[in-house]
């Protein structure tokens, strides 16, 4: 960093080197209008604004780290999983509908958009995977991470009468993601109520 | 019996590490002074020499630290439905499947999947003829599911680390909760050892484990948390140091501490041909259920459905001396020779 500034998920700061301001933003650092909305969604964040000169390490309880560069396109990552971001990336928040919350993870999602850097954590590195026309992927929602691209979400469901008895697929819940993009997936499951059926 | 001990860990095709967008082990952080992507992938490339030496090596500079040109926005590795493994490990955590047919796996451990595949629970229809084919006892097949159709799946298991192992016409032993997926080639059998399953046949399975895994050969002893399976060799016996926990002194340190103990008194004792697999860390995975067997005489472990902690069988036989009550007394009794 030479003077410029990075937005990041409140005390993941490990270390630093140089000359380090930090600096707590309210309400995701949206202004008052992204303030409002994360308060109203749930989907919310603590973000300081980290500016200075030097090396600055984040880290969260040993998750791995995985940049993403975007040039102009929108990630969508669910806030749990956003780390950090360059000044120059915008965070928002967007509807993910009835899927999302089914699926456990909320009614909405962290929108990051602009130009620039942003790294998500995951358990376990991410496994990017392309999402193009004809090849559909379905995702575990405990598994899923972060997309990019232009990507329709769909719930799909597995679970049938077996379910009800006990004897379903224990993947009754499943993410289809169609279009053309990527999405990120993590080698481990967090406890949904999908991840549970 | 092929059992390739000189297998790479994680199977044939080494993933490519180094199409990972963090800095590799070993190597935590960029070096000082340098901005945070990377431009020191040199470094970062020369810390796989080793492994890279086996695979189709894709172009330098392909991977790496992401480039800021990446299209897409992304990190450098990117999947697809043919880029992906067959049957391979994406990464150390993670297990690329190619299904087409039927495949086994623990409830619970997709992460996701190209194509159509169906996910149902074992025991009801067509199924139930194939549990009758590879599982001994329906009782515990309640927590596996069958996997079904075409494409590939992905599997994982809370970030542990993943391996497949080829068996041919072998067996292999493992510990319940380390088993993540199998072919439908082989048989999962329960182990007369409670908490431990068997598989028997030929096919691919994948295990998890909490670290990578080692193989070794017999005679060696274990301890006990870091066994993950054995195969070809006999079943392990328990043993003990006997001159540390022998007498009225070994019982006083066993039951005080005093002077110490070092918490290695106990361990499995291997022999005969075989390989024993362990894990580089003595943290349990968590136990599944293998089911409960018929209470019978002679049935190790009938009467005790589930014995948490993995380790079953290892107190000594309780041999209670008449009129001293049931207070773990035999065990003192025996200590102390009374």
């Amino acid at each position: 960093m030479a003077g410029d500034s990075v937005k990041a998920r409140n005390g993941t700061m490990v270390a630093y080197t140089g000359q380090m301001n930090f600096k707590k933003m309210s309400g995701g650092g949206d202004g008052l209008r992204g303030m409002v909305t994360r308060r109203l969604t749930g989907e919310q964040m603590e973000v300081m604004e980290v500016k200075g000169q030097g090396t600055c390490y984040f880290a969260d309880r040993a998750t791995e780290v995985n940049l993403v560069r975007l040039n102009g396109e929108t990630l969508y990552v669910e806030s749990d999983n956003l780390l950090c971001t360059e000044a120059t990336l915008h965070t928002g928040t967007s509807f993910t509908g009835l899927n999302g919350m089914a699926s456990g993870n909320g009614l909405f999602t962290t929108k990051v958009e602009g130009h620039g850097w942003a790294a998500l954590t995951s358990k376990g590195p991410a496994i990017i995977l392309r999402v193009s026309q004809g090849m559909p992927l379905r995702v575990d929602p405990g598994a899923y991470v972060a997309h990019t691209g232009n990507l329709n979400r769909n719930l799909k469901s597995g679970a049938g009468w077996t379910t009800l008895i006990g004897e379903g697929g224990g993947e009754a819940m499943q993410v289809e993601f169609s279009g053309e993009g990527l999405v990120y997936v993590q080698p481990s499951e967090k406890m949904t109520f999908g991840g549970d059926v | 019996m092929s059992y390739p001990p000189q297998q790479p860990p994680y199977g044939q095709q080494p993933y490519p590490p180094q199409g990972q967008p963090y800095p590799p082990q070993g190597q935590p952080y960029p070096p000082q002074g340098q901005p945070y992507p990377p431009q020191g992938q040199q470094q970062y490339q020369q810390a796989y020499q080793q492994t890279q030496a086996a695979m189709q090596m894709p172009p330098q500079g392909q991977f790496g630290a992401p480039l800021p040109q990446a299209a897409g926005g992304a990190g450098p590795t990117v999947h697809d439905v043919n880029s992906l493994p067959v049957n391979d490990n994406v990464n150390p955590y993670a297990f690329s499947v190619d299904l087409n047919g039927s495949y086994y796996l623990q409830k619970g451990k997709m992460i996701a999947y190209y194509g159509e595949i169906r996910f149902s629970g074992i025991g009801r229809g067509v199924i139930d003829q194939m549990l009758e084919r590879n599982f001994n006892s329906p009782l515990h097949a309640s927590d596996w599911v069958v996997a079904e159709g075409r494409g590939k799946l992905l599997l994982a298991d809370r970030a542990f680390d993943l391996n497949s192992y080829d068996l041919e016409n072998g067996n292999l032993t493992v510990r319940s909760g380390n088993l993540l997926a199998f072919e439908p080639t082989l048989q999962l059998k329960q182990s007369i050892i409670p908490g431990f399953l068997t598989l028997i046949g030929t096919g691919k399975f994948v295990a998890a484990s909490n670290g990578p895994v080692h193989f070794v050969e017999p005679p060696i002893r274990v301890d006990p948390q870091a066994l993950v399976g054995w195969a070809d060799c006999p079943a392990p016996c328990h043993h003990y140091d006997h001159s540390y926990m022998h007498g009225l002194i070994g019982g006083l340190r066993h039951l005080t501490g005093l002077g110490g103990a070092s918490g290695e008194e106990h361990q499995f004792e291997f022999i005969g041909a075989g390989q024993v697999l362990l894990q580089s860390t003595e943290t349990l995975m968590a136990e599944r259920s293998v089911g409960q067997v018929h209470a019978e005489a002679g049935v190790p472990g009938s009467g005790v459905p589930h014995q948490p902690g993995g380790h079953g069988g290892q107190q000594l036989p309780n041999v209670n001396v008449p009129g001293l009550g049931n207070v773990n007394l035999g065990d003192l009794g025996r200590r102390f020779g009374f």
